[in-house]
């Protein structure tokens, strides 16, 4: 019988019948997924956003399983298609706000093309894509942000291709707030996203996560507590950080900061005639 | 019937540290990540056969709460006591 009295703070926001999740011990989404309701919470105590008019969409993959687990309206849609999902929502019902939520293989992979597109038309939704560098509910597979010379499941001698930069690539196109925080930075995660809550427009936040069962046996940091450890090494803090620095190198460190804000007109605001 | 939720709680001076024990997966996050060493494995075992800490240098707490934010199954809590 699941714990299903509300103890823990954050219990009012989960579907506590789901608790435990299904991550693995260790797993950094969990730690991300409280982090955003610590965010959620205080806009909503603030009065600024109608918890009745929450929407999480996620695709396949750990991390779009996160929406199972808040006690908001949800939808659990194929691969990838989670962007194209919320933009329906928002369009036939623009008071909603949309979070959409994946991994590095359903926001960048598959559904690439989706958030190149969503970011261009500036369309109001926050994407929140959670980064473990491969394809981890499948059993590790060559993702599109594996760095060079990993060995996967499907690369056994060494990734030979280059991985992409996905907040370069958002932040070159016409979105209005691209960030990047990690796992092992909790307070910068609630504190963009909370930023995020309360802006229009296409909203992007990388979080840096670990992945110590699936992405750490397969670069040799097999313990949860060792992986978090060696990932907080590599984290870097910077104000205003240049798209230039955004590159994810495990070597030279990870930059996080905001990358980029803009207050361009949405698409809702466009159709709506109030800005143009 | 439902099962009440068994906590290991533990209150000394201003802090009080509660662990929802059959919630935990035995990261060990929440030791690690402790700035004074709070919380210790415990030898309990919860009903999916894990160890969950143990807030056993209760009265060093100094309430940063970064074991409850750094906890990924929401297993873990600090309240300060008025």
């Amino acid at each position: 019988m699941a714990v299903t009295r509300q103890i823990h703070p954050l219990d009012k926001h989960l579907r506590l019948e789901r608790i435990p999740t299904l991550y693995c011990p260790g797993c950094g989404l969990g730690i991300a997924l409280g982090a955003l309701l610590r965010a959620l919470d205080k806009r909503i105590s603030e009065g600024a956003i109608n918890p009745d008019k929450v929407l999480w969409v996620g695709g396949i993959g750990c991390s779009s399983r996160m929406v199972f687990y808040v006690n908001y309206d949800a939808a659990h849609v194929i691969h990838g298609r989670a962007i194209p999902f919320a933009l329906g929502a928002v369009l036939a019902n623009p008071d909603l706000l949309a979070i959409v939520t994946g991994g590095d293989g359903d926001i960048a992979g598959i559904g690439g093309n989706h958030l190149i597109h969503a970011a261009r038309r500036n369309i109001d939704m926050i994407v929140l894509m959670f980064t473990n560098f491969v394809y981890a509910m499948t059993g590790g597979q060559v993702a599109p942000t594996t760095p060079r010379g990993v060995s996967t499941t499907t690369t056994p001698r060494g990734n030979p291709e280059y991985p992409v930069n996905a907040v370069k690539l958002v932040g070159s196109l016409n979105a209005n707030y691209v960030a990047r925080a990690s796992v092992t930075t909790p307070h910068y995660i609630e504190q963009f996203f909370y930023k995020a809550l309360g802006m229009r427009g296409f909203r992007f936040i990388e979080v840096v996560s670990t992945c110590p069962e699936i992405y750490g046996r397969h670069i040799g940091l097999r313990d949860p507590v060792e992986m978090y450890s060696e990932l907080r090494k590599r984290i870097k803090y910077k104000h205003k950080p240049s798209l230039e620095e955004a590159e994810i190198d495990w070597e030279r460190g990870i930059v996080i900061g905001e990358f980029v804000e803009r207050s361009n007109p949405s698409l809702i605001e466009i159709l709506k005639g109030v800005r143009s | 019937m439902e099962a009440q939720p068994s906590l290991l709680s533990r209150t000394t001076g201003k802090y009080r540290v509660s662990v929802v024990i059959d919630r935990c997966k035995e990261c060990g996050i929440c030791i690690f990540v402790c700035p004074i060493k709070v919380l210790v494995k415990s030898s309990v075992l919860n009903k999916y056969g894990y160890h969950p800490p143990d807030p056993v240098n209760i009265d060093k707490c100094i309430g940063c709460r970064l074991c409850e934010y750094n906890c990924p199954d929401f297993a873990i809590y600090v309240e300060k006591v008025v």
